[in-house]
C-alpha cells in the first residue's frame, strides 16, 4: 500500500512537473537591435534614436541611493564563467558589474572598449601577431592588488587547454591560439602574442570571459602547476565572489533567492548612485510582470511571448520595449540522409518554404518587426551583413519554382509521391524539435505542410534532449537556435567547418572550409568579410542551413528607472549597470 | 504500540528500496545528465564531457552504480553528485525542507480547522442555504487548477495594495530583499509574503478535506449508536462532539496524513507561482535537469513522509477511536 502510495506521489508530481515545465519559459538570451526606434517600444523607450543611449538620463539628474532588482531566471550555481558550468547567461549578467575585461558589446552589438579597466588595445604587429592591452593605471581589486598581466595570464593558461588540460572550461577558442602574455611596466602593459593571426582578438579577455584574479587563485594552488591552475580555477567557480574589480561589491548572496550589490568603494570610475543592486532570482518567467506590477523587481527581461508582452502592456507606469538579437532560429538537414545528400531536394524543399508565413504565425504575433534572417554568418546589425539568401529563392515558398527544381533535377511524382532520378520513391522525413516548445512545433508542422505540395511526407517528431538528437545525428530535418557570436570569424569556424563539433548535419565543402579558415586569420578585417560573404554564397546555394529569424529580446521596467536599456547581446542590459539609477522625480 | 510502530517501519524498508531503485532506473533512462554540456555553443571541450561523464558515474553500469549510490548514502549519508557540481544535495534537502515547512505549516492548520468546522456544520445543516453553499465552494476550489487560483489570488494581492496604497502583500520569495533591519518590521515582512501562498495552499487543502468530513459526519449522524445518545437525552453538544465527530475524525485522519506528506515533499505549483524555493521546485529542478541523484534522493526522503505519516495516522486511530488498540 505504501509503495502505491509512493508511486502515486511520485506521478502526480512529476505530472506536474512536466506540465510547468511545458508552461515555463526561457532565458532571455541572445542579441540585438537595442530598442532603437522600436515599434514595440513603449513609454520611456518611445522614439529611441540611438539603441545605446535609451532612456537615459545623466548621473548628476538621479536620486541618491535606492535600490533596483532586476529578475534573473536562474540561480547562480557556479561562480566561473569561464567554466563549462559557470557559463551561463544569468550568471554572465549578475557578475557583469564585479570582473573586468577588455571590451564589452554595447546595444548596438558594437564591441566596445572599456576604458576603465583597459585604456588601450591595439593590434601592434601582424607578424607575428602581437596585441598590446593598456590596463588603466588606477585599476585594482578591492583589496588593493592591482590588476595587472598576471590576471591575463591566469586566465589564458586556464583556457587554453594545454597549461590546465583538467580545468573544465566553456571554450578554448582564442586561448589556444595565443603564444605568450608577457607583462610590462609593473604589469599595466600586457603583451599577447598569437601563434599565427586572430582575426576575432576582441573575443578573448572580453566580457564574456572576464578576468578573475590571479592573487586569489594563487591562494589555492601553485599557478605555475597544472594542478595549482585547477586548483585555482574550481575555486573559483564553488565560492560566491567575494571579490570584485568593478563598480559593486557583493552583500550578500542568497542561494535560490538574490545576489545583492553594493556600491564598492574603492571603485576608481564614476560612483554608482543605487544604493543597492539586487539580482533576483525567479525560475518562472510567466510569475515576473506580476513581481513587475506589485513592485517586488523594478526591471525584467524575459523571454517574449504573446501573453507576456501583452500582459506587461496592461501595467500602468512600466515601459517595455523588443530587439532583435543574436539568437536566430533555423532549419538544418543532416546530410547523411542519402536522399538529403542531393542538392536539388534540398533546394526544392527550402524554396517551398514561406518564412513570412512562419514568422507571421509565431513570433510575428507579438513582434511586427520580426523579418527573415538572409544570412548565415551575420546578422544585420553586423558590419558585413549581406543578403545571401534571397537570391536563392529558398524560403519564399514559392511552390511553381521548387517543383521546376526537383523536375528539372529528373525527380516524377512532383506533387504527388515524390520518386527520385534513380528510381527510388523518396521517404518520409522525421522533423524535430524541443517537446514542449510550441513555437517550434508550429514552425515543423508548417515545414510538412509545404513540402507535402511537393510530394514529400514529413513526420513532426519531438525530442526531449536536443542535445542528444542533434549530436548523434538522429533526425533528418531539425529546427533550433544558435547563439551568434558577436565575434563573427571565429563564430563561422566554430558552426560551420566540416571538423566542428557543431556541424550536426555534416555539411561538408572543402572550399567553404578554406574561405571561413582564411577569414579567421585574416588581419584585413575587410577582405575577411568578403571571404565569409562568399561562403555564405556557397552555402546558400547548398541549401544546408535555412536561417529563419532573429528571436526577439524583450525587456521591461519601471519608469522610475533610468539607464535600462535592452542590450540583446550576450551581456545583456546590466552591461552599463553602474550607470543604473532612480530617477530624480 | 511501540513494537507495532517498529514493525511497521521494519516493514517498509524493502518498499523503500524497490521504489528507489524504479525511480533511479526510470530516471536513469529518462534523460541525459550531459545533454546541456552536449548542447552547448561552442561545444564543451571533450576533456570536459570526459570529467562529467567519470564525476556523475555515467561511465558504470545501472546497477554498480544504485548500489554505489545506496551505500554512499546509507554509510556515508552522501546523497551523491549533482549534475550541478557545486551543490550538496543532502544541504540542500535539509534546506529545501524547511522553507517547505515553513510554507506549508500555517496552511494546513488553517486548511484543517476550517474542514472540520466547515464539514460539521454543513453535514448538521445538509440541504440549508449554509450546506448549499459550502459545497458549492468547496467544489469550485477543488474544480480550480492551483497554478490559476494561484495567480488570481497575485493579482487580487496587488489590486489590495494598490487600494490601500502600500505594499502590504508580496506575490514572489519568502521575504523581502534586503530584509527590513528592524525586528518588527520584518515580521511584518514575513506576513506579508506568507499570506498569498498561505491563503492558496489553505483553499485547495480545506476544500477537499471539508467534503470528506461532511460524508464522514454524515454517516456517523445517521448510525445508531448517535441515535442511541440522543434518545438517551445527552445534551446535543455531547453528541455531536465527543460521540460523532471523534469518530467523524477518523477517514479524516488518513486522508490529512496522505496529504500532509505529499505536500511536505513540495507543495510543487504553490511553490513555483510564489517561488518559495522548497522541495517541489527542487523536485522540479531536478527533472528539468535529468539529475538522477538529486530526484532519487528526493523521492526517498519523501517516501520516508508518507510513511512516518501512515504511521502517525494510525497511531491516531487509537487515541480517537479507543475501540483500537495495537497488541
Amino acid at each position: 500500500m505504501t509503495r502505491t502510495r509512493a508511486a502515486s506521489l511520485v506521478a502526480m508530481s512529476a505530472a506536474a512537473a512536466l506540465v510547468l515545465a511545458a508552461c515555463g519559459g526561457g532565458g532571455g538570451g541572445g542579441g540585438g537591435q537595442g530598442g532603437g526606434g522600436s515599434s514595440t517600444a513603449t513609454g520611456l523607450f518611445q522614439n529611441c534614436a540611438d539603441a545605446n543611449t535609451c532612456n537615459a538620463v545623466p548621473a548628476d539628474q538621479l536620486k541618491q541611493g535606492g535600490q533596483v532588482s532586476f529578475a534573473i531566471e536562474k540561480n547562480i550555481d557556479n561562480w566561473n564563467l569561464n567554466s563549462s558550468e559557470g557559463n551561463v547567461f544569468e550568471t554572465n549578467m549578475a557578475l557583469k558589474p564585479l570582473l573586468p575585461y577588455t571590451f564589452i558589446t554595447t546595444p548596438d552589438l558594437k564591441s566596445t572598449l572599456n576604458p576603465d579597466y583597459v585604456t588601450s588595445a591595439d593590434v601592434t604587429s601582424t607578424s607575428p601577431f602581437v596585441v598590446t592591452y593598456k590596463i588603466n593605471p588606477k585599476a585594482s581589486w578591492d583589496d588593493g592588488t592591482p590588476v595587472t598581466a598576471d590576471d591575463f595570464v591566469f586566465n589564458w593558461k586556464t583556457q587554453d587547454g594545454r597549461d590546465c588540460p583538467a580545468c573544465e572550461t566553456a571554450g578554448n577558442g582564442g586561448y589556444d591560439q595565443i603564444a605568450s602574455v608577457v607583462g610590462s611596466d609593473g604589469g599595466k602593459t600586457v603583451t599577447v602574442t598569437f601563434s599565427k593571426p586572430y582575426t576575432d582578438w576582441k573575443g578573448v579577455f572580453n566580457s564574456a570571459a572576464p578576468l578573475y584574479p590571479a592573487h586569489i587563485a594563487a591562494q589555492h594552488g601553485d599557478l605555475n602547476t597544472p594542478a595549482g591552475l585547477k586548483s585555482g580555477f574550481d575555486y573559483l567557480g564553488s565560492t560566491p565572489v567575494n571579490y570584485t574589480a568593478g563598480p559593486y561589491k557583493v552583500d550578500s548572496w542568497q542561494p535560490n533567492v538574490a545576489l545583492t550589490l553594493v556600491p564598492n568603494p574603492a571603485w576608481w570610475g564614476t560612483k554608482p548612485k543605487l544604493d543597492r543592486l539586487v539580482f533576483r532570482v525567479i525560475t518562472d518567467a510567466t510569475q515576473e510582470p506580476l513581481a513587475l506590477q506589485n513592485n517586488e523587481v523594478q526591471v525584467i527581461y524575459p523571454q517574449p511571448q504573446v501573453d507576456l508582452v501583452s500582459q506587461v502592456a496592461q501595467i500602468p507606469n512600466v515601459s517595455q520595449t523588443q530587439g532583435l538579437g543574436l539568437t536566430w532560429e533555423h532549419f538544418d538537414f543532416n546530410l547523411v540522409n542519402p536522399f538529403l545528400a542531393d542538392k536539388a531536394l534540398r533546394q526544392a524543399m527550402y524554396t517551398a518554404i514561406n518564412r513570412d508565413d512562419i514568422i507571421a504565425k509565431t513570433v510575428g504575433q507579438f513582434n511586427p518587426e520580426v523579418k527573415p534572417l538572409n544570412s548565415h554568418m551575420f546578422i544585420p546589425q553586423q558590419d558585413g551583413y549581406t543578403d545571401a539568401v534571397t537570391p536563392t529563392g529558398q524560403g519564399s515558398g514559392n511552390i511553381d519554382a521548387a517543383k521546376k527544381i526537383l523536375t528539372d533535377a529528373g525527380y516524377t511524382g512532383v506533387g504527388t509521391a515524390l520518386v527520385a532520378p534513380n528510381g527510388q520513391a523518396v521517404p518520409s522525413f522525421r522533423i524535430r524539435y524541443t517537446v514542449g516548445n510550441a513555437v517550434r512545433q508550429s514552425e515543423c508542422e508548417l515545414f510538412a505542410s509545404y513540402v507535402k505540395n511537393l510530394g514529400i511526407n514529413v513526420t513532426v517528431v519531438p525530442t526531449d534532449s536536443l542535445g542528444k538528437t542533434t549530436s548523434s545525428g538522429d533526425f533528418d530535418i531539425i529546427v533550433f537556435a544558435w547563439v551568434q557570436s558577436p565575434f563573427v570569424f571565429g563564430g563561422a569556424q566554430q558552426l560551420w567547418l566540416s571538423t566542428s563539433g557543431s556541424n550536426y548535419g555534416k555539411y561538408n565543402n572543402p572550399q567553404v572550409d578554406q574561405l571561413i579558415n582564411e577569414a579567421a586569420a585574416s588581419t584585413d578585417i575587410a577582405a575577411a568579410t568578403k571571404q565569409l560573404n562568399d561562403a555564405d554564397k556557397i552555402m546558400s546555394d547548398d541549401a544546408y542551413v535555412l536561417p529563419l529569424y532573429q528571436k526577439p529580446t524583450f525587456v521591461a521596467v519601471q519608469n522610475t528607472v533610468a539607464n535600462v536599456r535592452n542590450n540583446s547581446s550576450l551581456d545583456g542590459p546590466p552591461y552599463n549597470a553602474a550607470e543604473w539609477g532612480l530617477r530624480s522625480q | 504500540m511501540l513494537a507495532f510502530a517498529v514493525r511497521r517501519i521494519a516493514i517498509s524498508i524493502p518498499v523503500l528500496l524497490v521504489a528507489a531503485f524504479v525511480v533511479f532506473a526510470l530516471g536513469t533512462f529518462a534523460g541525459n545528465p550531459l545533454d546541456p554540456l552536449l548542447a552547448k555553443n561552442p561545444p564543451a571541450p571533450p576533456n570536459v564531457i570526459a570529467a562529467e561523464t567519470v564525476r556523475l558515474h555515467l561511465d558504470q553500469p545501472l546497477i554498480p552504480r544504485f548500489f554505489s549510490w545506496l551505500g554512499g548514502l546509507l554509510l556515508h549519508g552522501d546523497f551523491g553528485p549533482s549534475v550541478v557540481s557545486t551543490q550538496d544535495i543532502g544541504a540542500e534537502l535539509g534546506s529545501r525542507l524547511l522553507v517547505t515547512l515553513r510554507l506549508i505549516a500555517l496552511a494546513m492548520v488553517i486548511a484543517l480547522v476550517l474542514a472540520v468546522l466547515v464539514g460539521v456544520i454543513t453535514a448538521v445543516k445538509q440541504y440549508s442555504i449554509t450546506d448549499y453553499s459550502a459545497t458549492f465552494l468547496g467544489f469550485l476550489f477543488i474544480a480550480m487548477p492551483s497554478f490559476w487560483l494561484a495567480i488570481l489570488l497575485k493579482q487580487a494581492g496587488i489590486d489590495f495594495n494598490v487600494t490601500v496604497g502600500d505594499q502590504v502583500l508580496y506575490t514572489i520569495g519568502a521575504s523581502s530583499v534586503p530584509p527590513p533591519p528592524d525586528t518588527w518590521d520584518r515580521i511584518v515582512d514575513i506576513l506579508g509574503h506568507m499570506v498569498l501562498p498561505t491563503i492558496s495552499l489553505a483553499l485547495i487543502s480545506y476544500a477537499s478535506w471539508s467534503r470528506f468530513q461532511r460524508a464522514s459526519m454524515l454517516e456517523v449522524l445517521n448510525s445508531d449508536y448517535i441515535r442511541l445518545a440522543r434518545s438517551k437525552g445527552l445534551p446535543r453538544r455531547t453528541v455531536l462532539v465527543r460521540h460523532g465527530l471523534r469518530t467523524a475524525l477518523i477517514p479524516l485522519t488518513t486522508v490529512t496524513a496522505l496529504d500532509l506528506a505529499a505536500i511536505i515533499g513540495g507543495a510543487v505549483v504553490t511553490e513555483r507561482v510564489f517561488q518559495w524555493k522548497g522541495m517541489g521546485d527542487f523536485l522540479l529542478t531536478s527533472i528539468q535537469t535529468d539529475d538522477v541523484y538529486a530526484t532519487s534522493s528526493w523521492l526517498l526522503l519523501s517516501a520516508v513522509f508518507v510513511i512516518l505519516f501512515n504511521l502517525a495516522a494510525d497511531l491516531l486511530y487509537a487515541v480517537l477511536d479507543p475501540r483500537i488498540r495495537y497488541a
